[in-house]
This record gives structure tokens, C-alpha cells and sequence, in this order.
């Protein structure tokens, strides 16, 4: 039992960052960078190079033939630097068509493809007659979309969709859009009974919600360091050095949640779905907390859209919604047995 | 990362189930008093007789040193056989046994070591003063040198099971004229001394149960060669072995805990009944959140192991501390939702409302959480002092 990274994943870890903060540091979003949507599918091709999207695909099928351990180690990563939240649908795409199309595939282990996400608003059923009404993320120019729920994981074209209406977005630097699913037929999906899939997109959004709970307990940390008032340091009032040692807590318990469950699915043990969904419960309230004491700790500037913690507060609203909210999570813990 | 044990380990887990499934007293444990004492010696007797003794100790000094992976499966199947705690020999495995082994001389050893794991003796911790609490380091209780006896005078406060206990470690001032840190010496005082009186304190718990006692040293002679360490060093003697156990022990807590939750879970279904599903209820909305923090808890816990394990972390622990503090208080108040109007009687026999009133020392005691939150926002983050 070790919860530690070996020396290969933080190599992994290491070239990661190395990628990000040379191509996708956070400042990227600020202006004059357009203020609505984003151009990170630009970035795609080259995480594909380093083998990100097919990270947890067998060597056979054009990946690199690790585990659910490295790709939250990953998405962590990728949470920290704000990645369109499209990303999903590469690495859950790819672990999706590994079942059925191996041409489809390696454009999504590459970064090619064009993907972006859906998110059901309200009661959805994803089968062989797929209806429901759903929220669009970075879906503008995507050819496919990817949604996952309990009812199963499942890829369309965004022509499958009805009534494709622009809604302007909370998180502005991801476009949205509302549509609905009439009846429509999958291109690719995985049934009710198959929720390993289901399970792995909690996982890298808790693992993406655990990037922004550390990046802004590091932005709230880095800023208390500096910022002075009443002549000392702010960091060394208790008041505020309390709320950042109270984001480090809430990190700590996201990272450790997320790191057990991974190993959960990486290893094949019991509780699956039971750790999923803790770390999903514990990551997300982590990462809506501690962005909104990141604001807090800014003071007036954290306030402003000439900063950047209101970024990842919208980007954690976004990540608390996806794909099982709060209060499904909630629920669904609820009706299941706690494992060993 | 992985969560594999080796073929070693679950052999040696089947071991540790089998004997502690046989052998875990039945008996309810008392919760104070000689009873208490007498329940505990002989739960630690047992574990010695059969060779379970002093699982973290070195095997030099008659424990079984086992690796920290060992550690935590022995703690896994203790808090799963739901083992008692340590209680009253807390203070002797965790804290003066350790601090004995590191700091003593070899006649402590030869003295205290066994008759501590054999299950013969209970030991107090004597740090605590009426004005040194969170700054331990203040503390004023004198000890002049008179020939070969140390002289004490003072008081010292909120030592637990101090009127049960037979030996206690004690941190008095033995040089006025250094630095706070400085000047202090850790000392074993036997609690049997001419010129020691307690004063019994009784706690929020219920009425007549004395937990604490207030100690009032009146010129206490105790032998210069009871002191541990160097005359004046006793500040860093103290600190040498404040994280012996290295977090594996917590696991124990974290178990039972999930097991509690599991049982507000049954309770609540039971006092909502069939009008009411519990997933619709704030109840269940709380239950869940906790058996996610439970969950989480859980992990850190390992999370420390794994860090410990490899020699790097040591501040990074008051993360699981703090954590861990609050989620099992969010518990105990839960379970007294839970119970509803019952929640006011507090019958002998009822562990919720006891253990909810008992939670509110989880935050006080061995660090407060406001200190807890200095030590993060300092050693952890890095922020100014």
C-alpha cells in the first residue's frame, strides 16, 4: 500500500507541466485573449503527442498502456491549468472506442478529433433511443460529443442533436449551448450494466477538481505571502492564515480520495463505485470551496476579471455539475454498501 | 501508488483476525474509575501474554517492531474486531514507553519498559499548567536541585485518569534564567509522593465522572536520577517522540467510525420510516457527505502511512488530524439529529449522547484546531509567523 507517486509517474507528471506551463499557462485566458469560448483544442494535438489521451489505453490499441492511477494524476494537471473541459471526451471517447472503432479511435488518442461535452438537464435516458434535454459544452465546432451518466456513457455527432441554442455561459471561457436528444441513436455508447466508464469520467472530474482546489490554494497561499497590510504580511494574521490552512485540508482530502479511488479501478477491487462518487462529493465541494475563499483572500482584486480566482470558480461550478452533481452523488452513496 | 499487500501481509492479517476475533474482551468496557483501569490492564495483559504486545515498539525492548505496512493491517483488524482503545495505557505505549526508549537511561528501561507492556502500570502526562496550555512552553512548575533529589513546586491541570494512574511524566522548570524553550527537564514522578495532592475534576460527559485531576506538587522530592535525558533538555526530550506511532493507529479510528456512520444510517431509516426515503431528508443528505469525509479520512490516514514509509512529511499529518477531528465531531452531533427528542435522555448504557458530549474534547486536546491551523499555515504553506 503506497499513495505516493513512483518516480515514473512523477516523470509523467513532470513532462506534463513542462507542456502546460510552456503552452497552456493559466494567463492564456486573460485578455487580450477573446472573453468567451477558448482555442485549447489547438493545444490537443501535442498533449496527444505525449500520450495523454490514450494514457490508459493498451499499448496494442495506440496507447500507453497504464492505469486509471496516471490519468487522474493527469487530469490533476490538466484541472490546474484550466483545460477546456472537452478533454473528457478524448480520454473517455478513446477508452469508449476502444470497443468498437479503431479508426475513431486514433483520432481521439491523437487529439484530432473534434470533441466537445454534454451535461443532462433533468431526467435523461442514453440507449438505443437516446431522450433527453441537455447542456453543450465547448460543442461549437465539435464534430463529436461525449455524455456520461449512470444510464451509460455514449458519443454522438453534434448533428444528432435538436434544437442547438447558444446560451451565454457563467463559465465564459467555455462556449454553451442548450439542445435535446429526440429519439436519437448513438454512434457508440456502453449500457446501464457497464458503468466502469461511468465511474472513470467521476474520477478525472474529481481528479480535474482536485487541480483546482491546489492551484488556488497556491494563488491564496503565493498572495498572502506577498500582499501587506497594517505594515506585516497578511499571511501571518491568523484570520487568513487559518482559511489557507483550512484550502490545504480540503486538498489533502480531495488528492488522497481521488488517488484511493483510482486505485480502486486501476487494481479491480471492490467499492468502485462507492470511492467514485466520495471523491466526487469530497473533490468538487473542495474545489467550490477553496476558489471562493481564494476570492476571499484576494480581497477587492480577487473581485475582478483583471484576476484570475473567478476563473476557477466558474470552472468549479462547471466541474460540480458534470456528469452526477452534488446532490446525485448524495443519493446515490446513499444506496450503496459501504465496502471493506 | 497501489493498494497491494504481499502474500507476507495477508498471512500475517489472517493471523492478527483469527487471535483478536478469539480473544477481544465481550464485556462492555466501563467508562471510568478503577473498573476502567482494571478493564484495560488486563486487555493489554492478554495481548502480552499471547505475544500481541507493543506492535510499533522495537524488538529490542520487547516489542514486536513491526513495519508501519504491519502496523496498519494489526489496526485494520483491531478496530474491525472492535478491539478496546488503549484508554488508560495511552500514555505508556504512545508517549513515555517511546520517549523511555529514546531519551532513558538503561535503568529506566530495565524498569519501566516490560512492567508498561505486561499491562502492570498506568501512566499520566504532567504537562499542562492553569496558564500554559496552547504555550506548553510557558510553563512554570519549579524543580531546584537539592543534592541528588530534584525539588517540585507547582501545579499542573487536565491529566487525564491522573487518580488512576501510577507513574507520570512531567515537565517542570528546572532553569528560570534560559529562554522558554530552554530550562525544562523531563521527569517521571511517581504518583504515590509525599507533597502530591489531586484534585479530581469531573467533565462534561455526566455527572460523577471524574476524568481529569489537577495535580498540586508542595516541595514533591523526586530522585535526580528520575530525570530522562539532560537536565534542562526536556523540551526537546518531549517533542522527540510526539509522533511515534507515525498515523497508523488512526486507522483504527477511521474504521469504527465508518461503522458508526453505518449504524446513524439504520437508525435514521428506522426513525424516518417509511414516509419519508432517506435520500429526500437533510439527514441523508448529511449522511452521505459524511461517508464520503469518512472515506476521505480514510485515505489521508494512508496517505500519511505512505509518507512516513518513505522518511519525507512529518507537519503534512495535521492535515489528516484536523480533518479527521471534525469529520467524526460532524458525526457524533449527526447521530444526536439522528436520535431526535431521545437525544435528551442520556441513559448509562447509551453511547451516542455520551460520545457526542465526549467529542468536544477531539478538538481541544493534544493541539487545538486553531493550533493545528497554525502548524499547516506555517510548516505546511510556509506563511510568516
Amino acid at each position: 500500500m503506497n499513495l505516493l507517486p513512483t518516480a515514473e509517474q512523477r516523470e509523467i507528471v513532470e513532462s506534463l507541466r513542462s507542456f502546460l506551463g510552456a503552452h497552456a499557462p493559466v494567463s492564456r485566458l486573460r485578455p487580450p485573449a477573446p472573453q468567451t469560448g477558448n482555442s485549447d483544442h489547438r493545444l490537443f494535438g501535442g498533449l496527444g503527442d505525449l500520450g495523454i489521451w490514450g494514457c490508459g489505453l493498451p499499448e496494442a490499441a495506440g496507447g500507453v498502456g497504464l492505469s486509471a492511477a496516471e490519468e487522474s494524476l493527469i487530469y490533476r494537471e490538466l484541472g490546474r491549468n484550466l483545460l477546456s473541459p472537452a478533454i473528457f471526451a478524448l480520454t473517455l471517447g478513446a477508452h469508449l472506442l476502444l470497443q468498437f472503432d479503431e479508426k475513431l479511435l486514433s483520432s481521439f488518442v491523437d487529439g484530432s478529433a473534434r470533441v466537445g461535452i454534454a451535461n443532462p438537464r433533468g431526467r435523461i435516458s442514453l440507449a438505443a433511443q437516446s431522450n433527453g434535454d441537455v447542456h453543450m459544452f465547448d460543442c461549437a465546432e465539435a464534430e463529436w460529443v461525449l455524455i456520461s451518466d449512470e444510464s451509460g456513457t455514449a458519443l454522438f455527432r453534434r448533428d444528432d442533436f435538436a434544437d442547438i441554442q447558444p446560451v451565454r455561459s457563467m463559465d465564459n471561457l467555455v462556449t454553451l449551448h442548450r439542445a435535446r436528444l429526440l429519439d436519437a441513436r448513438p454512434w457508440f455508447w456502453t449500457a446501464a450494466r457497464d458503468r466502469l466508464l461511468h465511474e472513470r469520467a467521476l474520477l478525472l472530474l474529481s481528479a480535474f477538481a482536485v487541480g483546482i482546489a491546489e492551484a488556488t490554494r497556491d494563488m491564496a497561499v503565493e498572495y498572502a505571502k506577498i500582499r501587506e497590510q497594517f505594515g506585516r504580511p497578511i499571511g501571518s494574521f491568523q484570520a487568513i492564515k487559518h482559511i489557507c490552512a483550512d484550502m490545504a485540508i480540503r486538498c489533502e482530502a480531495a488528492l488522497c480520495q481521488t488517488a484511493f479511488a483510482s486505485l480502486v479501478l486501476a487494481e479491480g477491487h471492490d467499492g468502485l463505485a462507492f470511492h467514485a462518487t466520495s471523491s466526487k462529493l469530497v473533490a468538487a465541494a473542495s474545489a467550490v470551496k477553496n476558489a471562493s475563499q481564494n476570492i476571499q483572500v484576494h480581497g477587492a482584486i480577487g473581485f475582478t476579471a483583471e484576476a484570475d480566482p473567478h476563473l476557477f470558480l466558474k470552472r468549479a461550478h462547471l466541474i460540480e455539475q458534470l456528469w452526477s452533481d452534488s446532490r446525485r452523488c448524495r443519493e446515490r452513496l446513499l444506496s450503496l454498501d459501504l465496502p471493506e | 501508488m497501489n493498494l497491494h499487500f504481499s502474500a507476507e501481509d495477508i498471512a500475517f492479517r489472517a493471523q492478527a483476525r483469527d487471535w483478536l476475533h478469539e480473544h477481544v474482551p465481550r464485556e462492555r468496557r466501563p467508562h471510568a474509575g478503577p473498573a476502567a483501569r482494571a478493564y484495560d490492564l488486563a486487555w493489554q495483559a492478554l495481548q502480552h501474554d499471547a505475544g500481541w504486545a507493543g506492535i510499533s515498539w522495537p524488538k529490542e525492548y520487547g516489542g514486536l517492531g513491526l513495519s508501519l505496512t504491519r502496523q496498519l493491517i494489526w489496526h485494520e483488524e483491531y478496530a474491525r474486531a472492535n478491539a478496546p482503545d488503549h484508554h488508560l495505557c495511552f500514555v505508556a505505549l504512545n508517549h513515555a514507553g517511546p520517549t523511555i526508549m529514546a531519551n532513558g537511561s538503561e535503568a529506566h528501561k530495565q524498569y519501566h519498559l516490560p512492567r508498561i507492556l505486561k499491562g502492570e502500570v498506568i501512566w499520566c502526562q504532567g504537562f499542562s499548567e492553569p496558564n500554559a496550555g496552547s504555550d506548553l512552553a510557558s510553563l512554570r512548575t519549579r524543580a531546584r536541585v537539592d543534592g541528588d533529589q530534584l525539588v517540585v513546586s507547582g501545579s499542573k491541570i487536565w491529566t487525564s485518569h491522573g487518580h488512576l494512574s501510577d507513574w507520570q511524566e512531567l515537565l517542570v522548570r528546572t532553569d528560570a534564567s534560559t529562554p522558554k524553550h530552554k530550562g525544562i527537564s523531563w521527569v517521571i514522578c511517581d504518583m504515590k509522593s509525599a507533597g502530591l495532592t489531586l484534585r479530581p475534576i469531573e467533565i462534561m460527559t455526566s455527572p460523577n465522572q471524574t476524568h481529569f485531576v489537577q495535580c498540586f506538587y508542595d516541595d514533591v522530592r523526586i530522585p535526580l536520577t528520575n530525570v530522562v535525558g539532560a537536565l534542562n533538555d526536556g523540551w526537546n526530550v518531549a517533542m522527540s517522540t510526539l509522533a511515534f506511532e507515525r498515523g497508523s493507529a488512526q486507522i483504527r479510528d477511521q474504521i469504527r467510525y465508518a461503522y458508526l456512520v453505518e449504524e446513524m444510517i439504520a437508525k435514521a431509516v428506522e426513525r424516518l420510516g417509511n414516509d419519508c426515503p432517506l435520500s429526500r431528508d437533510e439527514i441523508g443528505a448529511r449522511l452521505a457527505d459524511l461517508r464520503a469525509d469518512m472515506a476521505a479520512a480514510r485515505a489521508m490516514t494512508y496517505m500519511v502511512v505512505s509518507r512516513a514509509d518513505a522518511g519525507i512529511g512529518g507537519s503534512e499529518a495535521s492535515l489528516m488530524r484536523a480533518m479527521v477531528g471534525e469529520t467524526q465531531q460532524r458525526a457524533r452531533r449527526l447521530a444526536l439529529d439522528i436520535l431526535g427528542p431521545y437525544a435528551l435522555e442520556n441513559p448509562e448504557k447509551d453511547d451516542w449522547v455520551y460520545f457526542y458530549l465526549r467529542s468536544f474534547s477531539i478538538t481541544i486536546a493534544a493541539g487545538t484546531a486553531q493550533i493545528q491551523r497554525n502548524i499547516i499555515g506555517e510548516r505546511v504553506l510556509g506563511l510568516p509567523r
